[in-house]
């Protein structure tokens, strides 16, 4: 049991700090999170710049094979994923570097490999998930878009919802039908997309605080080669699983909460209330350090699940556990932070909303219990996958 | 007591429900975010005729002659629909106040317009500290000549965009406590030196920033006694507490027969996702909430509208629904999925509200004070 | 970094859990539960042969040089088979004699430690039941060469069969409540030393031990005069973690023991581990259990290698104290009537996990412990 990290890693982290504080004087104002990432062009070229400042560093490619540029590992991955996280720096694609590069190390041919990974390691392709429809969420398998083979090619048809960042997206990738016959999780492939195809239409979905960051994508009869395909053809849903767990275990939000704590408690000691600093408020006290023992113990979770992920020994009920627990602190933070700037915890960004207005969006931050599966799918997951509980009849 | 609705206050919840889903859709109220007033005059027009401002306004004033619980049914039909516009704070903090504490000429100029809906009024009380206690009244009112000069900054003032008379909470002397020394001005919205902004917050509805820029008054615009102004606030807050509730109330019920409505017609793992046991069971601790709200908040209106004192009611009241408003809300959501994150879904229309609606007129933790207070815990 | 148990923490893990199998059925749990002396000789002497109670004792004090993180492994199963006995107190105490003692003190103390011919405890808390400094109040008076103690301390764990108390007294009143603290090493054959066992939830045998000017010397002391504080502090430390561990092995058994009922509990045709609801609660269970295990290891693993780790420290223990009780609450819950009775295990661990919450610091006190250190001002 040794939680130390080598000289080389410490060395690492220094350099991730380093990087992401000199990127955080960019930042424009108002900038929180992923969620904004897509929103809006300003935001978005933000990310751009990040993202090409640490290609050139091969941070985006840290833990890959070393014919691919690789020069660390997974651990290097992770620490890389706090100090981004702790500094809120966007700059590594959730979808293209996050998760589809593994995938595609894991499944994809020698050739796909060479084509998408240079892309993926220089920042110059932007991916998006084309994975949720209409009538599947959670339950993804019972999917309806179809991907029928006709010679070397797939026609895709049909719609996929809440493509992040499709509407800034060069290359997709999602689960179709690829056998109309065959029962659920063995009748679909996984492809990859380009976004530019003929066919593929984009429509904005709008958040409910009316930001444009989802999306719904069209098919319609769009021609693409069938060597797109991960892995073998009508065995997408292993594909599938393995890359939701790439999205599900994620170490960065972890770190911006306890950057939002140390924000919030600078707030409470500068701030008075009644004549009393809030700091000496015993029941902020008590909740305040509540939920900052929850993110610590998220953290020591994710670390666990980093370790297992080291030796490939991450199941996927340690995926669904991190993912339930760390996105449950979250809101409860959001929740507890908007109480304790009271009235001022509503107001959007503006000159009367504290902390630049981050807990207004953090507190309609429902996406981070509901994408990548929602929480009950996850227990679902723990309770038959992980503790072996029979399944309901 | 009997805190069940009367068969009037039924026939008028049902006529005021059909009302609302005929005029006011989600997707107006909506449209009403974005728009600059908040709401359509054609509809407050049709409320008035309705006789809804007038409610509680006896009838030498032009009003109806209602109580405070009938009140209480028109708000949580309007809670159910998210109604948009400055009905609570013109009738509750408003008229309400104008009857409790007002002079006579003061009622008779402005009552009738009230029950007439040409005239919005609204209560500028909070400032920069957002309590809902005396010490934070900062904004002054100092004698000159024969009248005041009022000079200070309000903050999350609803409706005060568009109101025509604001009554303005400030202190006119330095009591030995905070609660004295405070007195109840009523000002044309339109008077010199007053200047406003509309914050932009979560929910629905306008809060503002109301600037007093050295703005005179009379002598005559004194509502109630000089310097006692507290204790008619502190009734107001009251009121508005459980007003709230009642509106809270209805948002909550309109959320569960949502989440039930989507949880009975979405198809996940081949069967509705309604039918699975961990949505069942939000669902149900959902109505545990709502019921809680139903019991409490009946209970603190039938007390105020009996003048029977109910600080402790309604604080749990407010309390309660404070807080359960938010779980409802939040697992609405939950249940909606995906679906609940558009910007047109109606659930997150609701869920957004709940943030704003819990800090108004004391938050959760702000009543579990009054209640321990009431308790006879000591103040720490 | 790997978090993975070293080969020798496997064996130290399998050693002991196969011991607990074979020698601690939970029957004899129950049994030595209304024991007067409340453990087994036997079961004392074997554990000692096995080499661990000397665990963390260097070799040249006759133990095994084993580092805290192995203490954490050996505890972690202790807990999960709650072997009855004074193990925690005469371990956390024999790290503190090992750090802070006089040679003297070591070389006649340890060793016998290790052999199991001695046993410690800890007598920290008073009759105000406060954790930290300022609950210490217990006076030793300075008399010739000696001190002559007087007071009484309270839920000292198995203190009517130790032999010596490790113990805390007020020697001064300085500035702050941490100044004037003196620790001693007493011999619980004392004169003037009395001990009476109180009645608790865990059964874990919890001692009122009463001073009545006790008279001890100078080579008794523990560290200087008066400045005992960060001393006791560190074994208090030592102690929650120790604790921690004890706790996660508790939820592991907890959990294991919930999954193997429900899949074979049938009710309405399935068995109620196919119910989601139940499922939902498990699931749930599972990661109170495993972000209590990591937390603790880290603190654990901190406190191995002699880094400052307070505020971690804390941070596990504010934490596992609730999530230990969640996990039982609902093993019992999920059992339905059966688990309240005293044949089920989980009612075992329920009552133990809330005996685990109110030693060394409860979860408001390590709150308050952690706001401190996040950086939240006191006062200004």
């Amino acid at each position: 049991m040794d939680f130390a990290l080598t000289g080389e890693q410490l060395e690492m982290k220094r350099q991730f700090y380093e990087a992401c504080i000199e990127l955080e004087k960019l930042k424009p104002e108002g900038f929180a999170g992923l969620e904004s990432w897509y929103g809006s062009d300003e935001y978005f070229g933000y990310h751009r710049h990040c993202a090409k400042e640490f290609a050139k560093r091969g941070w985006l490619s840290l833990n890959w094979p070393p014919e691919y540029g690789g020069t660390g590992t997974i651990i290097d991955v992770a620490l890389f994923a706090e100090a981004r996280g702790y500094h809120d720096i966007p700059g590594v694609d959730p979808f293209g570097v996050r998760m589809l590069a593994p995938t595609l190390l894991a499944f994809g041919s020698d050739e796909l490999k060479r084509k998408l990974l240079p892309a993926i390691a220089s920042a110059e392709a932007t991916w998006c998930q084309l994975w949720s429809e209409p009538d599947a969420g959670s339950d993804l398998a019972s999917l309806t878009a179809t991907a029928v083979r006709k010679g070397d090619e797939l026609i895709v048809n049909g719609q996929k919802t809440w493509t992040t960042g499709g509407h800034k997206a060069d290359w997709g990738f999602g689960v179709f039908k690829t056998d109309l016959g065959a029962p659920k999780h063995r009748n679909l492939s996984f492809l990859v997309v380009d976004m530019k195809t003929p066919g593929i239409t984009v429509e904005p979905i709008l958040f409910m605080d009316g930001a444009h960051l989802y999306n719904a994508v069209y098919f319609d009869d769009v021609h693409v080669p069938a060597k797109n395909i991960l892995g073998r053809e009508n065995e997408g849903w292993k594909v599938f699983n393995l890359t939701a767990g790439f999205e599900r275990s994620g170490g960065g939000e972890i770190m911006r909460m306890q950057c939002m704590l140390h924000d919030l408690v600078a707030y409470c000691n500068e701030t008075r209330r009644d004549g009393k600093s809030l700091a000496c408020d015993p029941l902020i006290r008590n909740r305040l350090s509540q939920v900052a023992c929850e993110v610590e113990a998220a953290r020591t979770l994710c670390l666990s699940v980093v370790d297992l992920q080291s030796r490939n020994e991450m199941s996927l009920m340690d995926a669904a556990g991190i993912k339930v627990f760390s996105s449950e602190v979250g809101q409860r933070l959001a929740s507890l932070a908007t109480d304790i700037l009271g009235p001022f915890g509503q107001v959007k960004f503006s000159k009367w909303s504290p902390l630049s207005g981050v807990w207004e969006k953090e507190y309609q931050n429902f996406m981070r219990v509901i994408a990548g599966g929602a929480n009950e799918v996850q227990k679902n997951i723990i309770a038959l996958y992980g503790l072996g509980l029979p399944k309901a009849k | 007591m009997n805190i069940d609705l009367s068969e009037e206050q039924k026939l008028m919840a049902r006529s005021a429900r059909e009302f609302v889903k005929r005029n006011v859709p989600k997707t107006l109220v909506r449209e009403m975010e974005k728009d600059d007033r908040g709401f359509t005059p054609e509809t407050w027009k049709e409320m008035a005729d309705l006789g809804w401002q007038g409610c509680v306004i006896p009838k030498e004033y032009g009003g109806v002659g209602g109580s405070f619980g009938d009140l209480a049914v028109l708000l949580e039909e309007m809670g159910r629909a998210c109604l948009p516009g400055p009905f609570f704070s013109t009738v509750v903090l408003g008229a309400m106040l104008l009857l409790e504490a007002g002079t006579e000429s003061q009622k008779i100029e402005i009552l009738p317009r009230v029950a007439d809906g040409e005239a919005i009024l609204t209560m500028a009380l909070t400032e920069a500290g957002a309590t809902w206690d005396a010490a934070g009244v900062m904004t002054r009112a100092a004698p000159a000549g024969d009248g005041y000069i009022i000079s200070g900054t309000k903050l999350f003032v609803p409706d005060a965009h568009v109101a025509d008379w604001i009554i303005c909470v400030a202190r006119t002397s330095e009591g030995t406590r905070p609660e004295e020394g405070i007195t109840l001005f009523l000002v044309n919205a339109r008077t010199l030196g007053i200047s406003y902004s509309v914050l932009k917050t979560i929910a629905p509805g306008k809060q503002c920033e109301v600037v007093f820029d050295k703005v005179k008054v009379s002598r005559g615009s004194i509502i109630g006694k000089e310097n006692k102004g507290w204790k008619v606030v502190e009734m107001v807050l009251q009121w508005a507490a459980a007003g709230k509730c009642a509106e809270m109330t209805g948002g909550a019920q309109e959320v569960l027969e949502m989440a039930i409505k989507y949880a009975n017609e979405r198809i996940q793992f081949g069967h509705p996702i309604g039918s699975f046991q961990a949505v069942q069971h939000h669902c149900a601790n959902m109505a545990i909430d709502v019921d809680g709200m139903i019991m409490t908040t009946q209970q603190a209106v039938w007390m105020l509208s009996e003048r029977i004192p109910c600080r402790k009611e309604v604080s749990i009241a407010k309390a309660w629904s404070s807080d359960a408003f938010k779980r409802c809300t939040s697992l609405g959501l939950r249940i909606h999925g995906g679906a609940g994150f558009m910007e047109d879904s109606d659930i997150a229309l609701f869920y957004r509200k709940a943030r704003t609606d819990e800090y108004l007129y004391g938050d959760a933790d702000f009543h579990r004070d009054v209640v321990s207070r009431e308790l006879r815990l000591d103040a720490p | 970094m790997d978090l993975r148990y070293s080969e020798e923490q496997k064996i130290l893990r399998n050693t002991v859990r196969e011991f607990a199998k074979r020698r601690v059925p939970k029957t004899l749990v129950r049994e030595l539960e209304e024991d007067a002396k409340g453990f087994s000789t036997d079961i004392w002497k074997e554990v000692a042969n096995l080499g661990l109670l000397g665990c963390a004792i260097p070799s040249c004090y006759g133990g095994v040089g084993a580092s805290f993180m192995d203490l954490t492994v050996l505890f972690e199963e202790m807990g999960r088979a709650c072997i009855p006995g004074p193990f925690l107190p005469t371990v956390v105490a024999s790290l503190t004699i090992l750090d802070d003692g006089i040679e003297e003190a070591k070389a006649s103390l340890l060793p016998d430690i290790a052999q199991g011919e001695l046993i410690l405890t800890i007598a920290a808390l008073e009759s105000e039941g406060i954790t930290g400094a300022k609950g210490i109040n217990v006076k030793a008076t300075p008399k010739g060469g000696n001190f002559t103690v007087r007071g009484t301390k309270f839920f000292v764990e198995m203190a009517h069969v130790a032999d010596r108390l490790l113990l805390a007294t007020r020697t001064t009143n300085g500035k702050s409540a941490e100044d004037g603290i003196t620790l001693f090493v007493a011999n619980t054959r004392t004169h003037g030393i009395s001990t009476e066992v109180i009645p608790t939830m865990g059964m874990d045998k919890l001692c009122e031990v009463r001073f009545d000017d006790v008279i001890l010397s100078r080579q008794d002391m523990l560290g200087g005069t008066d400045e005992g504080w960060p001393i006791w502090q560190k074994s208090l430390e030592r102690g929650a973690l120790i604790k921690c561990a004890e706790s996660v092995g508790g939820m592991q058994a907890c959990v294991e023991t919930t999954v193997n009922y429900s899949k074979d509990r049938v009710q309405y045709g399935n068995p109620i581990g196919s119910y989601q609801a139940l499922q939902h609660i498990m699931a749930d269970m599972w990661i109170s259990m495993q972000t209590s295990r990591y937390l603790t290891y880290e603190a654990a693993w901190m406190e191995s290698e002699r880094m400052p780790c307070a505020k971690e420290v804390s941070m596990a223990k504010a934490y596992v104290n609730e999530a230990y009780k969640y996990v039982t609450k609902w093993g019992v819950r999920l059992h339905g009537a059966i688990g309240t009775t005293r044949e089920q295990d989980v009612a075992l661990y329920y009552r133990k996990a809330k005996a685990a919450d109110t030693v060394f610091g409860g979860t408001d006190y390590h709150r308050d412990l952690v706001a401190d250190k996040m950086g939240l001002l006191r006062d200004s």
